[in-house]
């Protein structure tokens, strides 16, 4: 069994995007939450549009040694003192068969959380996949 | 759409803080240098396409999604615990 947290879980944490994502410059408020049995997929949420809802998983279990190079210029956008307060997520795209479900390295969310405020950094998707195949293939 | 010609070294000035500099030009392509404030983000095009596409394509497809996360949860407990 895994331990999956308290299923139970708040209502999540609120975050700001003040650049938005890609292609959605205008939401710029958004809600982190596991949804029930969702784990270790997480919602990010539109406050404004919650219909638009953002599918997104802790790109370490996916891939151990995935490290986003954070430049000095986009660690002080995000005001990082310190990568420690650093929390990356990627976002899963789940396509008919989940089986095939991929999560895009190349454009990873990195979020301060101290000040709860977030970037989507575009890398060169030659050396980070934009579709990263979660599951493993046998 | 607004068409200025330039040659090498000379650039551009957007919105008063953004600077395109014409650094080289060849068969390869043209070369640009860009200065802008660390507030305005910079992408090539084809990279800030793909990877909205893909952001739209992350947005929650509800049926599938409780069903994904077993899988993977199911895939995980195979999984060495390496950190």
């Amino acid at each position: 069994m895994t331990s999956s947290p308290d299923p139970a879980s708040d209502d999540g944490i609120l975050l700001s995007f003040p650049k938005g994502l890609l292609g959605f410059p205008q939401l710029t408020a958004f809600r982190l939450f596991e949804p029930p049995d969702g784990y270790p997929l997480k919602f990010l949420q539109s406050v404004a549009a919650p219909d638009t809802t953002f599918t997104c998983i802790d790109p370490a279990a996916v891939k151990h040694d995935y490290e986003v190079p954070l430049g000095t210029e986009e660690a002080e956008a995000l005001a990082l003192e310190s990568l420690r307060d650093a929390m990356v997520l990627t976002l899963v795209v789940i396509p008919e068969d989940p089986r095939r479900m991929t999560t895009n390295l190349a454009g990873p969310l990195v979020i301060n959380t101290r000040t709860l405020t977030g970037y989507q950094i575009a890398l060169n998707a030659d050396k980070f996949p934009l579709r990263f195949p979660i599951l493993a293939r046998d | 759409m607004l068409v200025i010609t330039r040659k090498q070294e000379q650039s551009i000035i957007i919105g008063g803080e953004v600077e395109v500099i014409v650094l080289g030009i060849s068969k390869e392509g043209v070369r640009l240098g860009i200065k802008a404030p660390r507030s305005v983000q910079v992408h090539r095009r084809e990279v800030f396409e793909a990877i909205a596409a893909e952001n739209l394509a992350a947005i929650e497809a509800k049926s599938s999604v409780l069903n994904a996360a077993a899988l993977l949860r199911a895939a995980q407990v195979k999984k060495p615990e390496d950190r």
